[in-house]
């Protein structure tokens, strides 16, 4: 039905897909897995049309095709239940399903038979949800069912369901299940993106394993284990690119204090202290609630209930949902997504860094320029650029994000959070920023990142702490660790992943 | 109080906003004689329905995400041109002057990404420029159909009952019960949603300010017929006069929601406070005071994400 | 865009070209002000003339002060249109002899009055999140509605001397309007330029996300900017006021709109984080010098506003389309 053909994807300098060649027949349920950054949602949004190859050829029924947008793959019998919800909050569900292609009866929206419609369509999907709700008022996992329903309604030969299961319960799972096995016996193919490994197992015929942009193996799930699918999934080599790990003196300051803190109203109390001239990483699947974690410490997610305070030369100060506060305190957060909410692109560099040192005056402050602070930073964060007045905007991704962590090094901070440290940035420059985060540690600083590639924890941190559905559920020795360890707490949590680890 | 100002998520509607207009009817009804009088209701409408198809207009682009404070100069750029052009093609210009009007900020908000509030000051700027260059001082000839069709009344109902009723009509019709009244919900909620369920987010925005200005022009027509001569600054208040019936009615200016029943409660509302203040004795400009003040106070009550413009 | 070593022979090279590139991305008001100046030379010459040159300069200081402000407002994404309806009231507070104070008491409470109409812009701009072009045409008509409203009471008088005389001073030829104007200038320019508040503002426009997630004081600077605007059409007002002699409820009304398109002409734009002061007040002139020039011209007030309404579209949808290249 369809097949890949040496597909080739590239970000920048970023290789996502290598060379990928899977084929697919129809009336098969086909998972594909991988760690987090592997690749998977990289390969399906190629054929869902939201990105274009680089390299090789997509068939579909033998005929090569190239969907440019979202609506192309629709045109051509693709339909794709995305991960993130494409829903209008203020359309009931019924409008929600039909927003586009509303039914009309005399020229006006057919409310009628849009409802008993999309009354069948929700009852298929086993759930009695009344389908003049607002789709704004419904819960998430509510919302992402609804959006299987739009997906599933489609006319289309082929499914994508990327990471459906995220945000559902056991029963909706179960009810999904059967509706993948009714598209298969009505010989569609469904594509299933998942790395829940019991889903894969129970619902899927074959699975692809991807690593690394690059694909490993294609098999029938039957012909496979538990054990051999995660091994499958991980196991590299570690580069050498990581600095040493200093041996760490017990009884160091404690930085930042957590106790009790919840991201949700219904989620597990989350505790746990970061110690000065540590680097600890929040390890897990993606959306697993690491990042709501430390955005809550960075005092830009409000929390419920639970205590973060900070360790200083006065004693522990309480940390509340104020970012200017957290900031002031000396708390520093490096986001994921440098363009839209680190930098401020049409700015040079110096201006950039600046900012940060400005951090603890009084704004109607004069400041000197600093210049020689300025060039001093800029030559231990090894800037290449075109001089310190050189706009932001113009350097490369790597050199953005030493620019954007030097900010805070300026600063003065004694606590650094970060969200992928080193996204979209290249190899060299990965290795230099790791030297700067181990170099702000050494000096007495605390770090707290999070990060979706395992190897990247797994050579930086002292401690890695594993995180599952909004709760720690392992803590592990940075330099002890092993990627297949981590990867089993993350997948299975803490009781099963035990039992395997001792089997 | 912060409960029953709560509107509900896809029409605004709340206690509140719906209560507002009776209550004060009940009020002006039981205090003051002069309201009760036939003729002061009659003005009452025939004051709140310039203002009534003007907002409907304006409640279009508000709920699409949008905000047009050039309403009130197209207003008044209808006067000028209706008793300056030859008296059979006025209406016919001043339609087609409503969509160029509606175009430009259409396609500059879309196209040219220009804010809202900042491009439509500017054709608001320019509109009125162009009426006051059409038409200096005050005063002229309407066309007599259009008088007859502003001011008469069938069986004892004043025509701009009728005007009201239509336009009521129309936009219930439009926002209600049809594909692009739907499709402007979703596209105000959020329009790279939309795009992505297959809306064709630009085309529909633009129709919203064309459809805006349209509607502009139609006010300008009824009041210019009623006054019964021309005037280059008569719509002037109507610009802002639109955005506090739409804050009154509950009409959220980030967009997505609203509805025609909070537009024509929020209309009445504005109606009502003007008349009975007017009834007072309360100095005209004293009541626009309280105008910008009520629209202060209905702003502030709606909660944006952003900060600024 | 990496450059690692600039080689000394494409130095040269590399000057023009930026040279050639700061020379395009200066803000339009530069152009047109030239360009006006040569329709000018060719139309009516006697414009150009040092004595009419100076009292247009002059003439422009007001809108020059009060593009200070809006300047500010808009590098933080917002915007302040009760310009005019700050002017109004201080002219009232100033001429209708309402309050029984001495002529310093009564400029001091104009600028009270100043700083709370800022204050209450920026509540409602930033703690209730209203927008800001509604929020400030809200206040305006408040504040003229209040105004007018009084004024039939006790109608506006004439000004206080002090302003009357202020206006008229001169320092050689050189009216002491001017030296104010360049003063103000000049202590904006610096203080933007060198205070932290500066650095701040600079860091909104750029991208305000960031400025919120790298918490940086948002609340704080957007108040301050607006207090600040508050208070530069505060000073606007007094200029105008001396200029006039005596008070009227119609002062400065169209300063806000001017204002709005100075700052844009200016190549202050929302979200470019760049806008120096400078351009915003060669525009200013540069609207002055074109009001005049209509006026010569015998096209009066219906020109002024198809020109301020053309320069704030077509400017704003310039800026829009340069940058979103």
């Amino acid at each position: 039905m369809i097949s890949f053909d040496k597909v080739t994807k590239r970000f920048g300098s970023n290789l996502a897909l290598s060379e990928v060649s899977i084929d697919c027949e129809a009336g098969t349920v086909h998972a594909i897995t991988g760690e987090n950054g592997a690749g998977k949602s990289t390969l399906m949004n190629l054929l869902a049309g939201v990105f274009s190859a680089d390299g090789g050829e997509i068939r579909l029924r033998g005929e090569p095709i190239s969907p440019e947008r979202p609506a192309d793959a629709r045109r051509l019998g693709i339909s794709t239940i995305f991960q993130e919800l494409t829903l209008l909050p203020n359309l009931t569900i019924a409008e929600n399903l039909f927003l586009g292609r509303e039914p009309l009866r005399l020229g006006m929206v057919d409310r009628a038979s849009m409802r008993r419609q999309a009354g069948s369509m929700i009852a298929r999907l086993g759930s009695s949800l009344d389908v003049d709700a607002y789709c704004g008022d419904l819960s998430v996992a509510d919302q992402h069912l609804v959006e299987i329903a739009r997906g599933v309604s489609v006319d289309a030969d082929v499914f994508i369901f990327d990471e459906p299961t995220a945000a559902l319960n056991a029963p909706e799972v179960e009810k999904l299940g059967e509706l993948l096995a009714a598209l298969r016996a009505s010989g569609k193919l469904v594509f299933y993106v998942s790395h829940r490994l019991d889903e894969i197992f129970r619902f899927c015929d074959r699975v692809s394993i991807l690593k690394d942009g690059k694909h490993v193996e294609t098999r029938p799930t039957q012909a496979l284990t538990r054990d051999e699918l995660v091994s499958l999934m991980v196991g590299r080599v570690l580069s050498k690119f990581f600095p040493p790990r200093p041996a760490r003196p017990d009884g160091a300051p404690v930085a930042l204090s957590v106790s009790g803190m919840r991201v949700r109203e219904d989620s597990p109390q989350v505790s746990f202290e970061l110690r000065s001239g540590e680097i600890v990483g929040l390890a897990g699947l993606e959306g697993q609630g690491q990042r709501n974690i430390i955005r809550a410490l960075s005092g830009l997610e409000p929390v419920v209930g639970g205590k973060v305070t900070k360790g200083s030369e006065t004693g522990p100060m309480p940390l509340g949902p104020d970012v200017v506060a957290t900031a002031r305190a000396g708390v520093g957060f490096v986001p994921e997504d440098r363009k839209t909410e680190g930098l401020y692109l049409p700015l040079s560099i110096d201006e950039n860094i600046t900012l940060g040192m400005l951090r603890r005056l009084p704004i109607w402050q004069l400041v000197k320029r600093r210049r020689d602070v300025i060039e001093e930073l800029m030559g231990r964060l090894n800037v290449r650029s075109a001089g310190a007045r050189q706009a932001v905007g113009e350097l490369s991704g790597g050199n953005q994000q030493k620019v954007m962590i030097g900010r805070w090094l300026a600063s003065g901070i004694d606590v650094l959070l970060l969200e992928e440290p080193t996204r979209g940035v290249d190899v060299g420059a990965k290795a230099e920023i790791y030297g700067l985060l181990r170099e702000f540690a050494n000096a007495g600083g605390a770090v707290l990142t999070v990060s979706s590639e395992l190897l990247e924890l797994l050579g930086l941190c002292d401690r890695i702490l594993v995180v599952r559905r909004n709760e720690i559920v392992a803590e592990l020795d940075g330099a002890r660790a092993a990627e297949e360890e981590v990867m089993r707490y993350a997948l299975m949590g803490r009781a099963e992943a035990g039992v395997h680890a001792n089997a | 109080m912060l409960d029953l100002a709560r509107g509900s998520r896809r029409t605004g509607l709340s206690p509140i906003v719906l209560v507002l207009p009776v209550a004060l009817f009940v009020l002006l009804y039981l205090s003051s004689g002069t309201f009760r009088s036939l003729e002061n209701l009659a003005n009452v409408n025939s004051q709140v329905a310039a203002l009534m198809i003007a907002s409907l207009g304006q409640g279009i682009v508000a709920i699409s995400g949008g905000i047009d404070l050039s309403v009130g100069s197209v207003m008044s750029l209808t006067s000028a041109i209706l008793v300056t052009a030859d008296p059979a093609w006025g209406v016919p210009i001043a339609l087609a002057m409503g969509a160029a009007v509606g175009l430009v900020n259409g396609f500059g908000v879309t196209l040219f990404k220009v804010h809202p509030l900042v491009m439509t000051l500017a054709t608001m700027t320019f509109v009125q420029g162009v009426a006051l260059l059409l038409h200096p001082v005050p005063g002229g000839e309407v066309p007599g159909y259009l008088r007859a069709l502003a001011v008469s009344q069938v069986a004892g109902v004043p025509a701009a009952f009728f005007w009201c009723g239509a336009a009521i009509l129309l936009a219930w019709h439009l926002l209600g019960r049809s594909r692009f009244g739907l499709r402007t919900y979703a596209v105000g909620a959020n329009p790279v949603s939309a795009g992505r369920n297959g809306i064709a987010v630009t085309r529909l925005k633009v129709a919203c300010f064309v459809l805006c200005s349209l509607s502009a022009v139609v006010a300008g027509i009824f009041l210019t017929a009623r006054v019964g001569a021309g005037d280059a600054t008569m719509g002037a208040p109507y610009s802002l006069d639109t955005v506090t019936a739409m804050a009154l009615g509950g009409i959220q200016l980030a967009g997505g929601s609203g509805s025609v029943l909070g537009i024509v409660a929020g209309v009445l509302t504005l109606g009502l406070i003007s008349n009975g203040m007017n009834l007072m004795g309360v100095s005209p400009f004293l009541r626009a005071a309280v105008t910008g003040a009520l629209l202060l106070v209905a702003i502030g009550l709606q909660r944006r994400e952003a900060i600024g413009a | 865009m990496t450059r690692d070593a600039v080689s000394p022979a494409s130095m040269t090279g590399q000057w023009l070209w930026r040279a050639g590139k700061t020379l395009l991305s200066l803000p339009f008001a530069y152009a047109a002000l030239v360009i006006l100046m040569v329709v000018a030379y060719f139309m009516r010459p006697a414009l150009l003339s040092p004595m009419l040159l100076l009292l247009i300069l002059r003439q422009a200081a007001p809108l020059g002060i009060a593009v200070l402000g809006q300047s500010l407002c808009m590098r933080v994404l917002s915007l302040d249109l009760s310009i005019g309806g700050v002017i109004v009231g201080v002219s009232y507070i100033l001429t209708s002899g309402l309050l029984p104070f001495s002529e310093p008491v009564l400029l001091l409470v104009a600028v009270a009055f100043g700083v709370a109409v800022g204050l209450l812009n920026a509540f409602f701009i930033t703690r209730l999140r209203a927008s800001s072009v509604i929020v400030t045409l809200a206040v305006t008509l408040v504040i003229t509605g209040v105004a007018v409203a009084l004024s039939q009471l006790r109608s506006p008088g004439e000004a206080p001397e002090i302003l009357r005389q202020l206006v008229r001073l001169k320092i050689g030829i050189v009216p002491v309007v001017l030296v104010i104007w360049a003063l103000l200038l000049l202590a904006v320019a610096i203080f933007i330029r060198r205070s932290v508040f500066g650095r701040y503002v600079d860091a909104i426009g750029a991208n305000p996300r960031a400025a919120w997630v790298s918490g940086i004081p948002y609340v704080r600077v957007v108040s301050v900017v607006h207090v600040m605007s508050s208070l530069f059409a505060v000073f606007a007002g007094f200029l105008l006021i001396g200029f006039v002699g005596i008070g009227s409820m119609d002062l400065g009304r169209d300063l806000a709109l001017n204002s709005l398109a100075a700052v844009i002409l200016g190549g202050v734009t929302f979200g470019s984080g760049k806008g120096g002061v400078l351009g915003p007040t060669v525009a200013a002139l540069m609207l002055t010098f074109s009001f005049n020039l209509l006026t010569s011209l015998g096209l009066g007030e219906p020109a002024k506003l198809m020109l301020q309404g053309i320069i704030i579209g077509v400017a704003a949808a310039a800026y829009s389309v340069q940058r979103n290249n």
